[in-house]
């Protein structure tokens, strides 16, 4: 998450290593979305020394090298090392002014889960922001950047706001400016990724009164729900809306037809009941006919977002049932 | 160990586990955190266990979670070996007690004690290979998990071998794990950074001139070997190269090249650049220790993403040698990859960097490149 920020930088402090984990892997998923430029992480490069006489002089050292660059803001993140030999991150941290410091509790399997640190992260940086005059926009919270359709899930839920008239404010937070993060409470509504951010989307609504939308559109179902949602929220009419995106979803099924009868199995099992929910109604619209022999097709691990999603999905289900 | 700006090269911990799980029969387990675990599975494809430790083992202690891993692996046959990460490292538990009346290798391998070879090295170490007078046949070393042309270079020495009459002996580290306990008396090298130490060590096989010299040790030291048939391919397939050079050069004026990478790929890309491309080296930034010497080139250790950009920014390269960090950073630039990470872009084949197929596959890839930036 504060690697999306552009002009800040992020500060891991623990060995090299874990910041070479997490750079390896931005650097995979960006080339993966033809993003050329490359995320900041910084190390502060523990050493067995520091880790047995406490490494908050080489958090200090860090910081001087980085602010000395004059960034919109540093993120700390903090690593299972440091927390297991106690440093005192939120201190050094709290010791600086003029840029903005902020302390990402993120301490590997002592900080939480994985969400637990996108949440701890967005809820950082939302206190970047302060309450500000409404802009009538949408804001999208916690797009999972390391999605390899991110993107194009994006794209599907700026469209499906774009039929009711509604255009985004910020991708909280993808490729935004810290500039950027002051207008997070103008916005009149959220949109989350997913259920798993909902703290954040309390937090948010907490701080701005900003209502939220708990998660993208999944699978063929998904958008006119989404849609009413959207537009219960705001107080807008979604009749016209709603009748465009069935249309859609008509036509997609037209142009599955082919496929009708055919027997499926979902291979491999899906750990995301969503995800298996999604392609069970998407078989059933197209009433093909789900079996253990039927013909293994593959179903994400994260479910398809609108009916773009389900396009490219039911190509590969094609695929599979034409090899 | 100073601040780094984004490090480019993988711990320690990511080096034993590319060492074990090398050997079929031993069932690696990463004693850390999930995130610990999820790196090194990444990067080396093989298959690896985790003890993903939370908070409670932090402050309780690690050993019942470390014994209840154990406990599933045991009974599937092989041996089990144990990795510890940072924090089992610092929390002062005696790992070695609790796995006391257990056939476990255990190897203390924390991120904070080094990169990528000192963790190689230290598995190693814990294996202690030996060699067996009787067993027939030449070790293939230097081979790594991380490396993204392992498995090339394996097959290439192996073919190569095989011309001289010559049986493979211990694949290091890629073989069945009772077979490091029995290496053959001769080595061959094929990646030096992750040099074994073990058996007589015949040569390396990056590049035709190493290879010459090796294969030619080969039939001094060892009777039965023939090296003709591989002498006489060199020959030929040099020949096709310096052709291939020759004509690109008619041409183009000859490639001012950066090279980032391990110090034995880097030092062969150099060789075989100058040797037949007459390209400048304007750079040799090893990610890991540079030797004392490398005359003709300027060597140093590069291993941090901004200094790789300063670098390619002072220097200003036609062509950049190296890993998808310094082909993001390179712009339009000639690039060819020759460490790990090569993202982005779909590799199905496995391509070798040591032998004749590895000149041959380095050599086209640099000179496709290169005309492809020139048209």
């Amino acid at each position: 998450m504060t690697t999306h920020v552009r002009d800040a930088i992020t500060v891991v402090h623990g060995p090299q290593g874990c910041t070479h984990h997490n750079f390896s892997l931005l650097h995979a998923t960006s080339l993966d979305n033809d993003r050329i430029a490359l995320p900041t992480l910084v190390s502060t490069g523990l050493s067995e020394t520091d880790v047995v006489f406490g490494g908050e002089g080489a958090l200090d050292r860090t910081l001087d090298l980085v602010i000395a660059r004059s960034p919109g803001a540093v993120f700390v993140l903090s690593t299972c090392i440091v927390e297991t030999i106690g440093d005192d991150v939120g201190m050094v941290c709290g010791s600086r002014s003029g840029v903005p410091v902020i302390m990402v509790p993120t301490a590997g399997f002592l900080g939480g889960s994985f969400q637990a640190g996108v949440n701890n992260a967005l809820t950082a940086l939302a206190g970047m922001a302060q309450p500000a005059e409404g802009n009538g926009r949408v804001n999208i919270i916690g797009e999972k950047n390391l999605e390899y359709e991110i993107d194009e899930n994006f794209a599907e839920v700026s469209r499906l706001l774009a039929l009711l008239g509604l255009f985004v404010n910020i991708r909280f937070v993808h490729d935004l400016a810290t500039d950027n993060i002051a207008s997070l409470g103008a916005a009149r509504l959220n949109v989350l990724r997913d259920p798993s951010l909902i703290p954040v989307g309390e937090y948010l609504k907490e701080r701005f009164g900003t209502p939220y939308i708990p998660a993208y559109p999944v699978g063929i179902t998904g958008p006119v729900a989404f849609l009413e949602s959207v537009a219960g929220a705001c107080d807008i009419d979604s009749r016209r809306a709603v009748d465009e995106e069935q249309a859609l979803r008509r036509e997609t099924l037209d142009d599955f037809a082919d496929l009708a009868g055919a027997g499926i199995s979902f291979a491999p099992l899906t750990p995301d009941p969503e995800g298996s929910r999604a392609a069970q109604d998407i078989a059933q619209a197209l009433r093909l006919d789900i079996t253990p022999s039927g013909c293994p097709v593959p179903v994400p691990v994260t479910p398809p977002i609108g009916i773009t999603g389900v396009r490219r999905l039911l190509h590969r289900w094609r695929r599979a049932l034409h090899a | 160990m100073p601040e780094c700006e984004t490090p480019l090269w993988p711990c320690a911990m990511t080096g034993a586990a590319a060492c074990l799980a090398g050997f079929e029969g031993i069932s690696v387990v990463i004693h850390g955190s999930s995130g610990c675990y999820y790196y090194p599975a990444t990067l080396l494809h093989a298959p690896l266990h985790g003890t993903f430790i939370l908070e409670n083992e932090a402050i309780f202690g690690s050993g019942d979670r470390l014994r209840e891993v154990i406990g599933d692996l045991s009974g599937r046959g092989g041996r089990i070996a144990v990795i510890t990460t940072c924090v089992p490292s610092v929390l002062g538990e005696d790992i070695k007690a609790m796995l006391d009346g257990t056939d476990v290798i255990l190897v203390d391998s924390p991120g904070f004690s080094g990169e990528l070879e000192t963790g190689y090295q230290a598995a190693l170490a814990v294996l202690a290979p030996e060699t067996d007078p009787e067993r027939p046949g030449v070790n293939i070393d230097g081979v790594s998990l991380s490396d993204p042309f392992y498995e090339g270079n394996v097959r290439e020495v192996s073919r190569l071998l095989h011309r001289a009459g010559v049986p493979v002996g211990t694949v290091f580290c890629r073989d069945w794990s009772e077979m490091a306990g029995h290496a053959a008396p001769l080595t061959m090298g094929t990646n030096d950074d992750f040099a074994s130490g073990v058996g007589k060590y015949l040569g390396g096989t990056l590049g035709i001139p190493a290879l010459r010299a090796t294969f030619q040790n080969l039939a001094t030291v060892r009777e039965g070997a023939d090296a003709d048939p591989v002498l006489a391919e060199l020959d030929l397939q040099e020949e096709r190269v310096i052709h291939a050079c020759d004509k690109f050069l008619r041409r183009y004026d000859p490639p001012g090249a950066a090279i980032f990478a391990g110090t034995a790929y880097a030092l062969f890309a150099a060789d075989t650049l100058k040797r037949y491309l007459d390209a400048e080296i304007l750079l040799v930034g090893t990610r890991n220790d540079p030797p004392l010497s490398a005359a003709p080139y300027t060597v140093e250790k590069v291993t941090g993403l901004e200094q790789v950009a300063r670098k390619i920014a002072e220097r200003s390269p036609d062509l950049i040698i190296g890993s998808s960090f310094e082909r993001s950073l390179g712009g339009d630039r000639a690039f060819v990859g020759i460490i790990p990470p090569l993202r982005g872009r779909v590799r199905l084949a496995q391509p070798p960097l040591a032998g004749t197929g590895g000149t041959l596959h380095f050599v086209e890839n640099v000179l496709n490149s290169c005309m492809d930036k020139k048209t």
